[in-house]
């Protein structure tokens, strides 16, 4: 850390006063009563590429359980998840049912949502117990059964020791008592989320989350569900208890019907939506048991600069202009509700304009005036969203059944000149990623192999590897873990990792049904500890601060989580056993029959029966020809004389043999050669 | 080569031509005789590849054997058989104490005893049931006159009564009268003290320990008939009536553990949300519960408040009650089991039961909520039991009104004193999944007599009832899961036994066999202990996860493995040894017949 630029520690400066400034407003936040508490936010956010991102934040906290009987009586709190944190002493778990892919170009990869929600497909789990080192797979075995009950999901398959992994500083810092594991190929569905809703307080009877109507989210892009449980009262800190955050995150598509036909222009119109165009349902009343029940609108950054830069043109600021009707319309969109309050960013790290939040309270709705939030665009525009400093992306080299490579390639989003521009004239900036990468056993990866390109040319490992963990795969144990710490010049423009690996060989039982389909390779996930993900927004101090504001607040690391590959693996003809038993055991008999038959063989006898038969035969076949060769001659028939006959015919017969025996001599040689 | 193989058994066999060349006689018929011996070099060597087949076979049938634990089939045929035939029953002692009787030539102890032994034979049911005592009672009787004290004699005990002491005792005060019996007399024997007193009306109290007392003028006859009544009625058979939960059934886990899952359910939280301070209610009222029951189970109690959970059932509005009534019928349907999310505990391990109280609080449009017995009247504690589950009791709040101006609900509490009516309630429900009365008056043939409630819930007489039915329903158990595993492991002869299941079995029974020795001693907590201890062995081995798993190599499987190879083998060897021996009886015959017709020449 000594060596750091002088600006990226001016950075550090702003950052720490920040999280000063937090540790402040959050100590208001830890004063907790003993009750139970739960709020529900539901944050709406226009995406660039015409959807709109819906992600729905659940927090309820349970007092520490020291206070009330070891936690068992519960008001608000499921009371499944306490028992679970009891019993597995859990001091942090996170699980993640996902469908799709966040796409990181489009739908951003530098803000909170993006770091912490966007999810590698199918199930992700990892938690970290606080239990002795030795407990800590029995533990882990247990929870994953647990949660396989609780969520209707096959995360059991977590248990096998072949599919988690410990990583000890690129993903989570912990010491030692975390477990990682992923399931790819996890299909997620409603009976997934059937389980997750019934850990709320009022389920999706009530609330925000009667916006859940199964076929629209499900029709989604993105879609993922996500359980965060942190229980630092196994860390010693006595002031908080469970905290239960449950986030849904779904990136929609709404109808752009009659819309955007109007503007004929190059860039289209985004298409208008509502709540009850995208989610087929109206807010008709919040939970009465959650303390603050909100929807947040959020426009990004890049919107905002383009607003204001209209605004510019109208000589109208943007800050001027607080009259109610004011955030209502603006030359772009208009808002079918008034907001009750405008929030914005207090300092953005990104350079462009800060966002605003538009706040809604639900508690005013009811079952007779429905809050249906509408967005009518007017005029198009475009904007980007704020991106992580390189993007990631990983794929297969090679072919065939035998061995491959895999590619991590990182190019740069120009992030990073923009945020550290003024750095590249001292040169000695660098840009820290972090790569975490777990492969399975049968895909048998060369570490030494690792080979490091920057901006298309080689280098040298160790000049850009700061630092590195590899713990090579055991077949059928555990598998192949690498954490990477790498520090590229800040203009780097590409950079791209590879390895090598050999497809290694299964057991015929340890294939997966359809295993012709092939086999994944968890997603590696890249993240950038210097850059945090962290929108802090302006508040009044006497409001008490939301939980998921308060969550976008908290200093999370840059992450992002690359493709999941597809290595097909050469798959045996499964009835194959059965066809090496049938043909080792009909070559075995065969050989056993024509032995015993050779031992029991009297030749002698056998070459005289031939012969006396051989006789008779060739009589009778003699016979037949000269029988025939009479009547074509037109000559009357004689009985010839057997023996000379039957001589000749054996002589006839050895000639055919010989002939056989050198026919057969000679296509040996001709092919032999 | 098929054919020169069938060549022997045809008739045209042609010996050797050595002899046919050499052969002067005229009559030497080659085909019917032959002048050397048969060789034998083939057949024995044929016949040892078949036999060395023969020898191999058992080592491969070893090799392919899955592994199978003994297990003692007959014992636990046995066990269940013994089960079954004599149930288990335990010795008690009883002892009747006549106080303020004149001395008549009746009023001896030893004639009162067989009195009240004559009596109680008569009562106790023909087939002696399961966990209750054994029918050769043993009576003390003590006959406390002003003329002296008399007792029973040649028995194996004494009775702790001091004759005279019942002077200072005031009989209104039940209470009083408890505390001061208990103290004189003690004990683990069951003891009824009748006094004949001045007044009318006889009253008979059932204390909370193991004695009762019956006060009033009443006849020798009638004293001794209620004795034997109380004996047999209650301390016996727990004041159970007929019809009500059989003793089979136990909600006792497995492992012996219940776990008491309190559930206060909201039916709509847009009308009120009520919540309740469980925390005191399971300081104050369950904690002595849970510690009196010690001895029958492990208890654990959670609680937890959910809403959003309507009944499934439907009620109806009814002007002469101004409330809204469900009635019996409805039951079936009244626990909504797709909304109330009542869970299984994750706290409670493998194979605790799990006993679900429920207090559902109706909506504002249901509100008041009141259930109608059949008979037309309408429950006094508005609530009701499901075997084996738990139980549901209706709340209502107190004004049933509700602000329909606000929009922000009713927050409220349940306060204690209502609290402390919901848990007399359910205090009674838990009795009643037990098989204990709920209310406290139990009414015999010869009168009515007032049961003292326990302030743990349970009185040391009821303990010992559950205690006895508790260790027979363990032994029952354990021999029926012992028979199925059992009768399962036959059937599937090529199912893999650990060693492990063996021994599970093996301590099953030799516990089971503990208990039922213990329990003819009379020793109750050993015996309750060591039953509980074969039932959680046997579900143990029932449930082991090898059996569990489909680990099943059937025999179809390893035919279809082996058939290739052994089959066309064994067809080879066979014939191979069989045409050889048949080719053999026939060149001997031939030899014979030469044999003979040379020594016939000669």
């Amino acid at each position: 850390m000594a060596h750091l630029p002088r600006p990226t520690l001016s950075l550090f400066l702003v950052l720490s006063l920040q999280i000063i400034f937090s540790a402040i407003a959050f100590g208001s936040d830890f004063q907790e009563s003993d009750e139970e508490e739960f709020s529900e936010e539901l944050l709406l956010r226009p995406l660039p590429d015409r959807k709109v991102l819906a992600h729905f934040h659940f927090e309820s906290r349970a007092p520490p359980s020291l206070s009330d009987s070891h936690g068992r009586h519960h008001h608000l709190f499921p009371k499944a998840i306490a028992q679970l944190v009891q019993k597995f002493r859990v001091k942090e778990m996170e699980l993640s049912f996902t469908q799709g892919r966040w796409n990181y170009d489009r739908w951003g990869g530098f803000d909170p949502i993006s770091s912490s929600n966007a999810k590698p497909p199918g199930v992700e789990l990892w938690a970290a117990f606080d239990v002795p080192q030795y407990l800590v797979d029995a533990s882990w075995k247990n929870l994953t059964h647990t949660l396989s009950g609780l969520f209707c999901a096959s995360i059991n398959f977590l248990e096998s020791s072949t599919t988690y992994s410990a990583p000890e500083w690129s993903f989570h810092p912990s010491s030692g008592s975390l477990r990682y594991g992923t399931l790819p190929r996890e299909a997620v569905c409603t009976e997934n989320l059937t389980p997750w809703l019934k850990l709320l307080p009022c389920r999706d009877k009530a609330g925000l989350s009667v916006l859940m109507d199964r076929p629209s989210i499900y029709r989604g892009f993105y879609h993922s569900q996500q359980l965060r449980l942190t229980s630092p009262e196994f860390e010693g800190r006595l002031e908080s208890g469970i905290v239960l955050k449950q986030t849904l995150t779904v990136v929609l598509q709404p109808d752009s019907q009659g819309a955007s036909n109007t503007y004929s222009s190059e860039t289209k119109l985004q298409p208008s939506w509502s709540l009850s165009s995208i989610f087929g349902r109206k807010v008709t009343s919040r939970c009465v048991l959650a303390k603050s029940s909100n929807i947040y609108l959020q426009l990004e950054g890049g919107l905002v600069t383009e607003l204001e830069n209209v605004r510019k043109e109208n000589v109208i600021s943007w800050i001027d202009n607080v009259g109610s009707e004011g955030w209502r319309t603006n030359p772009f969109f208009d808002l079918s509700v008034n907001p009750d309050s405008v929030l914005r960013e207090v300092n953005s790290l990104h350079g462009s304009s800060s966002s605003v939040l538009y706040e809604y309270s639900v508690a005013k709705y009811s079952d007779s005036r429905p809050f249906d939030l509408g967005l009518k665009w007017k005029s198009p525009v475009v904007w980007s969203c704020p991106q992580a400093p390189l993007h990631a992306s990983r794929f297969l080299m090679g072919s065939g059944n035998e061995r491959g490579a895999i590619a991590i390639s990182l190019i740069s989003t120009g992030l990073n000149e923009h945020f550290l521009g003024a750095n590249i004239v001292e040169g000695s900036c660098k840009l820290e990623v972090d790569i975490f990468q777990v492969v399975p056993w049968y895909v048998k990866v060369y570490y030494h192999t690792l080979r490091v390109f920057v901006n298309g040319q080689p280098q040298a490992v160790t000049d850009v590897v700061e630092k590195m963990r590899v713990s090579p795969s055991e077949d059928k144990v555990s598998p192949g873990v690498m954490e990477l710490v790498l520090k590229f010049p800040c203009d780097v423009k590409s950079a791209a990792l590879t390895l090598e690996f050999d497809k290694g060989f299964l057991h015929i039982d340890e294939y997966p049904p359809d295993a012709n389909q092939g086999f994944d390779i968890p997603s590696a996930i890249i993240s950038f500890p210097n850059f945090h993900a962290r929108t802090h927004y302006f508040e009044d101090s006497s409001l008490k601060r939301s939980p998921m504001l308060s969550k976008f607040q908290e200093k999370s690391r840059v992450r992002s989580y690359s493709e999941v590959l597809l290595v097909p693996l050469t798959t045996p003809d499964f009835s194959m056993p059965y066809n090496v038993i049938t043909i080792t055991c009909t070559a075995f008999a065969l050989y056993f029959g024509s032995l015993l038959n050779v031992l029991r063989r009297r030749v002698g006898e056998e070459e005289r029966f031939l012969k006396n038969r051989a006789a008779k035969k060739a009589g009778r076949l003699a016979q037949l020809l000269s029988m025939l060769s009479a009547k074509i001659r037109g000559k009357k028939w004689e009985h010839p004389q057997s023996p000379s006959a039957s001589s000749s015919f054996i002589s006839l017969k050895l000639i055919v043999k010989v002939v056989l025996v050198t026919g057969i001599a000679i296509a040996w040689q001709y092919y032999s050669q | 080569m098929a054919d020169i193989s069938e060549a022997p058994g045809e008739t045209h066999q042609i010996s050797e031509t050595t002899h046919k060349a050499e052969e002067p006689e005229s009559d030497f018929d080659p085909k019917t005789m032959r002048n050397s011996k048969p060789g034998i070099k083939r057949l024995i060597l044929t016949l040892s590849v078949l036999f060395s087949f023969l020898l191999g076979f058992p080592f491969l049938w070893k090799s392919v054997e899955i592994y199978r634990a003994p297990l003692p089939f007959r014992e636990i045929d046995m066990l269940s058989a013994q089960i079954e035939s004599n149930p288990l029953l335990f010795p008690c002692h009883f002892q009747a104490i006549f106080v303020g009787f004149d001395s008549k030539p009746s009023m001896t102890p030893d004639a009162l005893g067989s009195s009240i032994l004559s009596q109680m034979t008569k009562l106790t049911a023909k087939p002696p049931q399961c966990g209750t005592c054994s029918t050769n009672f043993s009576i003390a009787v003590t006959v406390d006159s002003s003329s002296g004290c008399i007792q029973t004699r040649n028995l194996e005990y004494t009775s702790s009564w001091r004759c005279g002491s019942m002077g200072t005792i005031d009989f209104s005060d039940d209470e009083g009268v408890d505390k001061a019996l208990a103290d004189s007399l003690g004990g683990k024997v069951y003891s009824v003290v009748v006094v004949n007193g001045d007044r009318e009306e006889v009253s008979a109290v059932v204390g909370k320990y193991r004695h009762a007392w019956v006060v009033g003028r009443v006849s020798e006859a009638e004293a001794v008939a209620r004795a034997a009544e109380i004996f047999v009625k209650v301390f016996m058979n727990g004041g159970k009536e007929e019809g009500l939960i059989h003793g089979e059934f136990m909600p006792v886990g497995a492992d012996g553990k219940i776990v008491l899952s309190f559930n206060l359910l909201n039916s709509d939280p847009q009308d009120w949300v009520y919540d309740w301070d469980f925390q005191s209610i399971d300081e104050t009222l369950l904690a002595p519960v849970i510690e009196a029951l010690e001895s029958v189970a492990n208890i654990s109690v959670e609680s937890q408040v959910l809403y959003h959970t309507p009944k499934s059932s439907f009620s109806h509005w009814d002007d002469e009650q101004e409330s809204y009534i469900f009635s019996t019928k409805d039951l079936p349907f009244f626990v909504n089991s797709n909304e109330w999310h009542l869970d299984t505990s994750i706290a409670a391990g493998g194979r605790s039961k799990i006993l679900q109280f429920v207090v559902y609080i109706p909506s504002a449009r249901e509100c008041p909520l009141l259930l109608q017995l059949p008979n037309g009247e309408i429950s006094k504690t508005n609530g009701f039991i499901s075997p084996m589950w738990g139980g549901v009791l209706v709340w209502n709040p107190k004004d049933c009104l509700k602000d329909s101006e606000s929009q922000h609900p009713l927050r409220r509490t349940i306060s204690q004193q209502d609290l402390q009516e919901v848990f007399e309630v359910v205090m009674g429900q838990f009795r009643q999944l037990f098989g204990l009365k709920s209310n406290n008056v139990y009414v015999g043939a010869s009168g009515t007599s007032s049961l003292l409630a326990s302030e743990r819930g349970f009185t040391e007489w009821e303990l010992d009832v559950l205690s006895r039915q508790h260790t027979c329903f363990n032994l029952h158990s354990c021999a029926t899961t012992l028979g199925s595993l059992s009768r399962l492991v036959q059937s599937l002869p090529r199912m893999i036994i650990m060693d492990e299941i063996g021994k599970q079995v093996m301590y099953s029974l030799e516990a089971a066999n503990l208990a039922r020795s213990n329990a003819s001693l009379g020793l109750y907590d050993a015996s309750a202990v060591s039953s509980r201890q074969a039932r959680s062995l046997a579900e143990d081995a029932f449930f082991h996860p090898s059996i569990m798993s489909v680990s099943y190599y059937s025999f179809e499987h390893c035919f279809a493995v082996y058939s290739p190879f052994f089959l066309p083998v064994s067809m080879h060897v066979l014939l191979a040894a069989l045409r050889e021996w048949r080719r053999y009886k026939q060149e001997n015959k031939k030899y014979v017949a030469w044999k003979t017709k040379v020594k016939k020449d000669s």
